[in-house]
């Protein structure tokens, strides 16, 4: 009792709303990007001084300036372009349209306790298995052409996106779903307003991973059998021994890789706004 | 001893039950056999009265509330809410010892929700909705987002949430209990001006003796699995309290009495 004595107490909350913390300065941040720029150049002086001295062979391990001769050269040639458009096009349908179905299989079995527990054997069993090992069966149905590749690409980026999209729907928070209840909210209601956004987070994590694997499964349907495409190119200019080539192809993927993942990245960041701002606010 | 100071204002028939519990018990079916949650609870609420639930964790208290508000049947025994039987609707809110605001959704949208779900057109309602937010003191707050608000800034959204429709009878799971003590008395003080002020029902589950007795006008105590009801203590002074009722002799008799019934000694009466 003696701790309540007190008459009066203040009558605002003792714990003040988080302001935002003090401008670290220009320095604190573009440590990051300069520290990164500076360790490529490291990077690329090491590689070409180790080929110059014979060290590496340049049969193997190409040097930069070659990589980059070459890429330059790449660029020039007409057919590279219709090469990047067939692999551009077969990562972009296959990530789109494997989204949406592992967004809509994914919302069916999170919301269908049913039909998850019919499908669990089957989700468990596509999950352990090495998706790569579908691009001999998908040429063998679907042919050398662009499709067989595009269905590669969504049967690998499918599966990330409906996992988490059942995982985000089943893990909603049930003291949510009983004041939802509470309001007289319809199934519907409970579902557009608080189980999709409140999976959102998970659901975009699982549209990154898809993203960066349709990618993986268009290049590897590529390998596997294709007359186009730059997983086509990288093949025939390895078979030629155009190492420097190769190189700059890779390169090429890999720059093609970051573009996609930073506009996902972007978009998640608009759409899923309060995680970003909540991890803002905590670490501050 | 279970109905002291008896006929002083319980129940007077101007103002008959809201509330009817008879002869209610729950019984949960788990893995391990089935569980008794509530066994034989009879409670009757008139019309603008403040009770609580009072009692330790895992005495059922949480589960009465939920049969209170139509999310989940009792097992036996009779409710009934305002004549009818219990069931989600608006002239019942719940609240939360969790917020639960929708980060998505700034202030104002979060405590427009139950407009929105029950098909009301949002415009009419965005004056009530800042309305109550200047009444529990967040005018100016409307377009936040939860992470800017302490926790008890988010259950006063909260609490502007479940006002919103202007429900007559107030479920309340341990609102504040998640609070620091200073901001739980605060917003216990708040809470009972505003159900004085607008002659609200209110169900308070706690395990407070001390918020218990500053805010209601009856207590009933519960006793641990099965929650069975060990006694009633009423608290006869006028609402709204101020927190120097709690430094009188009043205060901390009843505040004895609760904790006499809390103790099982009276038990079996």
């Amino acid at each position: 009792m003696s701790e309540r004595t007190a008459t009066k107490e203040p009558a605002t909350d003792s714990r003040a709303a988080p302001t935002p913390g003090g401008d670290p300065g220009w320095k604190e941040r573009a440590i990051g990007p300069i520290g990164a720029i500076i360790l490529a150049i490291i990077i690329v002086v090491i590689g070409e001084l180790l080929v110059l001295n014979g060290i590496l062979n340049d049969i193997i391990v190409p040097r930069p300036t070659d990589v980059f001769t070459a890429l330059i050269a790449t660029f020039s040639e007409g057919f590279f372009y219709r090469h990047l458009w067939v692999t551009t096009l077969e990562v972009l349908i296959g990530f789109v349209v494997g989204t949406v179905l592992g967004f809509a299989l994914g919302a069916f079995l999170g919301v269908s306790k049913r039909a998850r527990a019919i499908s669990y054997p089957y989700i468990v069993a596509f999950q352990g298995l090495p998706k790569v090992v579908l691009a001999p069966v998908f040429i063998t149905i679907f042919g050398f052409g662009i499709e067989s590749k595009i269905v590669m690409a969504i049967a690998i980026s499918f599966f990330p996106v409906l996992i988490n999209t059942m995982a985000g729907l089943t893990g909603v928070d049930p003291q949510a779903r009983r004041l939802m209840r509470s309001l007289n909210a319809s199934d519907w209601h409970i579902f557009t307003k608080l189980s999709l956004p409140s999976s959102l987070p998970l659901i975009f994590a699982g549209i990154k991973t898809g993203l960066t694997l349709a990618l993986v499964g268009a290049i590897v349907g590529e390998f596997v059998g294709a007359d186009s495409g730059l997983g086509y190119l990288l093949d025939v200019y390895s078979y030629q021994l155009e190492i420097p080539r190769v190189w700059a192809i890779t390169t090429v993927l890999a720059a093609m890789g970051v573009v996609l993942f930073l506009f996902i990245e972007w978009v998640d960041r608009k759409v899923v706004f309060w995680q970003s701002q909540r991890e803002l606010s905590t670490t501050m | 001893m279970t109905q002291p100071r008896q006929g002083t204002e319980v129940l007077p028939s101007a103002n008959p039950a809201i509330i009817g519990v008879n002869g209610l018990s729950k019984t949960y079916q788990s893995g391990s056999g089935p569980i008794e949650a509530l066994a034989d609870i009879s409670i009757e609420v008139a019309r603008g009265e403040i009770v609580a639930m009072l009692g330790p964790s895992g005495c059922g208290k949480s589960t009465l509330l939920e049969i209170l508000a139509g999310l989940i049947p009792p097992t036996s025994g009779e409710v009934t809410i305002d004549g009818q039987n219990p069931r989600p609707r608006a002239e019942v809110g719940l609240m939360f010892q969790q917020a639960l605001l929708f980060p998505w959704r700034t202030v104002l949208a979060n405590v427009m929700l139950p407009a929105e779900l029950s098909q009301q057109s949002a415009r009419d309602w965005e004056a009530r909705a800042n309305e109550l937010l200047g009444m529990v003191g967040l005018e100016g707050w409307a377009e936040k987002y939860h992470w800017e608000l302490s926790g008890g800034m988010q259950q006063r959204v909260a609490l502007a949430r479940v006002l919103l429709l202007d429900p007559e009878i107030l479920l309340l799971d341990e609102p504040f209990g998640a609070l620091d003590e200073m901001t739980r008395e605060s917003l216990d003080l708040e809470m009972m001006r505003i159900a004085s002020d607008a002659d609200k029902t209110v169900v308070l589950v706690t395990h407070n003796v001390y918020e218990a007795a500053l805010m209601c006008d009856r207590i009933f105590v519960f006793t641990p699995r099965p929650g069975r009801i060990a006694g009633v203590v009423e608290i006869d002074e006028p609402r709204p309290r101020s927190l120097a009722f709690s430094t009188t002799s009043e205060f901390s008799e009843r505040v004895a009495e609760v904790r006499t019934l809390l103790s099982g000694e009276n038990i079996d009466e």
